[in-house]
């Protein structure tokens, strides 16, 4: 008898599951997804769909935002017809946010809630300790967003990043959380490219059209075509 | 294309040339396959009774036994029996609290110093345990971003001359575009044999001259055929 003994979790974007394996699921638990490509292509929206799809399956969500804040993403998301109302109150979303308070912006306190700046990465890590210590104490597993990326390295020492990103790894797996990253191709030296993809897991890349699975456990190279559609990216 | 005619040759077939104390440097891009190399020359030499010294410095050892479970490769009782001795390089920065073991030794990737004196420890009590014994260093990615390449290098050599005093046989795997070329360069230098991994192909380049190999992962680990 062959024991299956890779667990994938699902993505929450129609046809993606399909297509890497029998619809059962998409990222294999407790690893660590690059998405990336060019700006504007939808990878904030790929990362909404994969927190909602935990959300509305009772798993919490830890985000990182660097790019908007609570409000901001509320709509981004209620755009797509969902709404995180329900989740910020029953306190499965947890949001790290660390734009509004450059931005100046009002916001109110709330335990799952946890404002940070973008000019202090270090902060940024302690407040996800701070917020996996909640998450763990209710949940075994949980799913974690970083986007993006390239708002971190635009605002520091790119290598610093990599550092801090290699932190929050390290956090996510040590914890049973299972992550997607987001990275604006060609904002970063070739250098530190290279080992962003050398560090995560798994990579997916998309351009506007095609969604390619460059790296995933387990499975092999797969390229299909996708839409942004008023119910998030579809995988044809 | 996998040619079903062709004999699937195993890790040992490639490694014929390799003496102990030599040093091979797994080279290629990202997501090619050269940690599952690494997990499968650490895991052939376990089952043929050589143990291992294994580095993990760009994941926990809890990833790494995750890792090989999915080729079915089991490490937990060689870490039980002391044929594995893992020096863990990335655990700590999760924050979380581990404890050393007689085989699990926790440093960090920010200092190498003490990475030296870890690498001292469990070469000298692998020796002691056999004659034969094999090396993991895999990678220098993470070191890159941690410390100036410079000092990287000098690990390197270093973690070279250990293995080769006591006849070990050594693996450093670097991911090739995450360190200016002169370092590269020097890497190269100063290796007895190179394995660069290119997705699909495999080189290998040491002073007995170069072949190559076709591989594909599967559930079994690496295979390797069409040798040349």
């Amino acid at each position: 008898m062959v024991i299956e003994l890779i667990v994938r979790i699902s993505s929450g974007i129609p046809g993606l599951d399909e297509l890497m394996g029998d619809g059962g699921g998409s990222f294999v638990d407790n690893t660590v997804t690059l998405i990336y490509g060019p700006p504007k292509v939808g990878k904030s929206i790929f990362s909404y769909q994969f927190a909602y799809e935990g959300l509305r399956n009772d798993e919490p969500c830890l985000y990182i935002s660097t790019d908007y804040g609570l409000k901001d993403m509320e709509r981004n998301i209620a755009n797509f017809g969902w709404n995180l109302d329900e989740y910020i109150d029953n306190e499965t979303f947890y949001l790290i946010d660390a734009i509004s308070t450059i931005a100046g912006v009002e916001v109110e306190s709330k335990p799952n809630y946890f404002l940070a700046s973008v000019h202090n990465p270090t902060d940024i890590m302690v407040k996800l300790g701070m917020a996996i210590r909640q998450i763990t104490s209710k949940a075994s597993r949980f799913r974690s967003v970083l986007d993006s990326l390239t708002t971190l390295m635009a605002f520091n020492d790119e290598v610093l990043i990599v550092r801090v990103f290699t932190v929050y790894i390290m956090r996510i797996k040590e914890s049973g959380g299972t992550a997607i990253v987001t990275y604006t191709e060609g904002s970063a030296s070739c250098k530190v490219e290279n080992m962003l993809k050398a560090i995560v897991d798994n990579i997916i890349h998309l351009d506007g059209e095609n969604l390619t699975i460059e790296a995933m456990i387990g499975g092999g190279k797969i390229k299909a075509h996708y839409d942004i559609t008023r119910e998030g990216i579809i995988v044809d | 294309m996998f040619m079903k005619d062709q004999e699937v040759k195993v890790l040992e077939d490639l490694l014929e040339d390799v003496a102990p104390g030599d040093l091979i440097l797994v080279h290629g891009p990202p997501k090619v396959g050269k940690s599952i190399f690494c997990y499968q020359f650490l895991y052939s030499g376990l089952e043929g009774g050589e143990p291992c010294l294994y580095i993990v410095a760009d994941y926990g050892s809890r990833q790494l036994e995750q890792r090989m479970m999915e080729f079915n490769w089991f490490l937990r009782p060689y870490i039980q029996s002391g044929d594995v001795y893992i020096i863990d390089l990335l655990t700590r920065l999760a924050g979380v609290k581990v404890e050393d073991s007689v085989t699990l030794r926790f440093s960090s990737v920010q200092n190498l110093t003490d990475l030296m004196v870890k690498v001292g420890v469990g070469t000298r009590s692998l020796f002691r345990k056999s004659s034969k014994f094999r090396s993991v260093l895999d990678s220098l990615t993470m070191m890159f971003a941690f410390n100036p390449p410079s000092l990287v290098l000098r690990l390197v050599k270093a973690y070279k001359t250990r293995i080769s005093e006591a006849r070990g046989i050594g693996v450093v795997v670097h991911t090739i575009g995450t360190v200016e070329p002169s370092i590269e360069t020097s890497l190269m230098d100063l290796a007895d044999l190179k394995l660069c991994f290119d997705g699909e192909k495999i080189q290998i380049e040491s002073s007995a001259g170069r072949r190559s190999a076709q591989y594909t992962i599967t559930d079994n680990g690496i295979e390797f055929w069409g040798i040349k």
